[in-house]
């Protein structure tokens, strides 16, 4: 039996590494490891905390950190923070250099179009998978639809829409 | 390629990262860039896109990942955690007090519809980001068929993250070969 925070910082940095399109890509595991694996917290839960991180201030990613926070206070938050940070910041560390000096470009273009690829690919199955489990209602799905139409067609800023999202649900449509 | 070799210390990009992470409502890479480009000029226009671009296919959030490669550019190891603290510090602290608003106020049924539509619009920005990135995929649309593959596996076979990236890199890579030549 080992404590929530070191297997919370063990699967979370080991995810960091293949994330990638970010964090967006990790939210559906962060989902199944917080609500399915471990019962840290409902879907509800994860849904609002999902919500909270979107219309603060600062990294999106940030839901790791009320995750974090909700397993073992503050010092969670800190923990679950630098598990998501570390892995691929020391990797950028070095890739970075390695691209740059990199004398084949084809090589170079080529690791760049693959991982382009699966950035996209993993972004766009995390958002349908997200929105499987966080839209429970018709209308979620149908605000959902919105935001995504809104922001392919006009040039809204996100936090906008954000608070659109929120004057609709506060008055109980969804 | 560092002609002027402009230098910065750790407390000017800790400072200048604190400051971008603070101003990122609704995502932070616009911020970024105002800050960077615009306002410091710490990177020229082309130097902060080839960055970003390096930044976007590594794993791992963008904007760290970010905060990391503008960090070490400027100095080293140390400028790159400079800048990571900076960009964090002060939304862990916003969003944990939040969350402890959560816990007090989650209770009414205002808060609670407030939430699931910050949600529902939340997904919207993810699945939109995804498409958004999916159009530069059509200029060469064999390439599709890795981002398909990509998600037949995520959604349809339920494989974990890992397995998703170990599968499809070698197709994704054996096309991505092929479009450089047909470029």
């Amino acid at each position: 039996m080992i404590s929530p925070l070191i297997s919370l910082f063990l699967k979370l940095s080991a995810f960091s590494l293949v994330a990638f399109g970010g964090i967006n890509a990790l939210l559906p595991v962060l989902l199944k490891i917080t609500v399915e694996q471990e019962h840290w917290i409902d879907v509800q839960t994860f849904s609002d905390f999902f919500a909270i991180a979107q219309a603060a201030p600062g990294p999106n990613g940030l839901i790791v950190a009320l995750i974090g926070w909700k397993v073992s206070g503050l010092l969670g938050a800190l923990v679950a923070t630098l598990a998501i940070c570390w892995p691929s910041s020391i990797m950028i560390f070095f890739l970075q250099r390695y691209l740059n000096n990199m004398q084949d470009l084809r090589a170079q273009r080529t690791i760049q179009f693959a991982a382009g690829s699966l950035a996209v690919g993993l972004v766009l199955s995390s958002s349908w998978e997200l929105a499987l489990q966080i839209d429970q209602s018709t209308a979620a799905y149908a605000l959902t639809a919105l935001a995504v139409a809104l922001t392919l067609f006009t040039r809204w800023h996100p936090l906008y829409l954000i608070a659109l999202g929120g004057l609709v649900g506060v008055l109980g449509f969804i | 390629m560092d002609n002027h070799q402009k230098k910065l210390s750790p407390s000017e990009l800790f400072t200048g990262f604190c400051r971008i992470g603070l101003s990122g409502f609704g995502g932070v890479l616009p911020w970024a860039r105002r800050t960077i480009v615009e306002k410091e000029k710490w990177l020229s226009p082309e130097e902060f896109s080839a960055m970003l671009g390096i930044c976007q296919i590594a794993p791992g959030p963008n904007i760290m990942n970010l905060a990391v490669c503008v960090g070490s550019k400027f100095a080293g190891v140390r400028g790159a955690v400079a800048a990571v603290t900076g960009l964090m510090f002060a939304p862990i602290i916003i969003v944990v007090l939040l969350g402890m608003l959560y816990e007090c106020y989650s209770f009414m049924p205002a808060v609670q519809g407030l939430l699931r539509g910050i949600s529902a619009v939340g997904v919207g920005l993810i699945a939109s980001t995804g498409l958004k990135m999916l159009r530069t995929e059509f200029r060469y649309p064999p390439m599709l068929m890795a981002v398909a593959l990509t998600m037949i596996i995520a959604i349809y076979f339920h494989l974990a993250l890992g397995w998703v990236v170990l599968i499809t890199a070698p197709f994704a890579l054996l096309i991505a070969w092929r479009k450089t030549q047909h470029d």
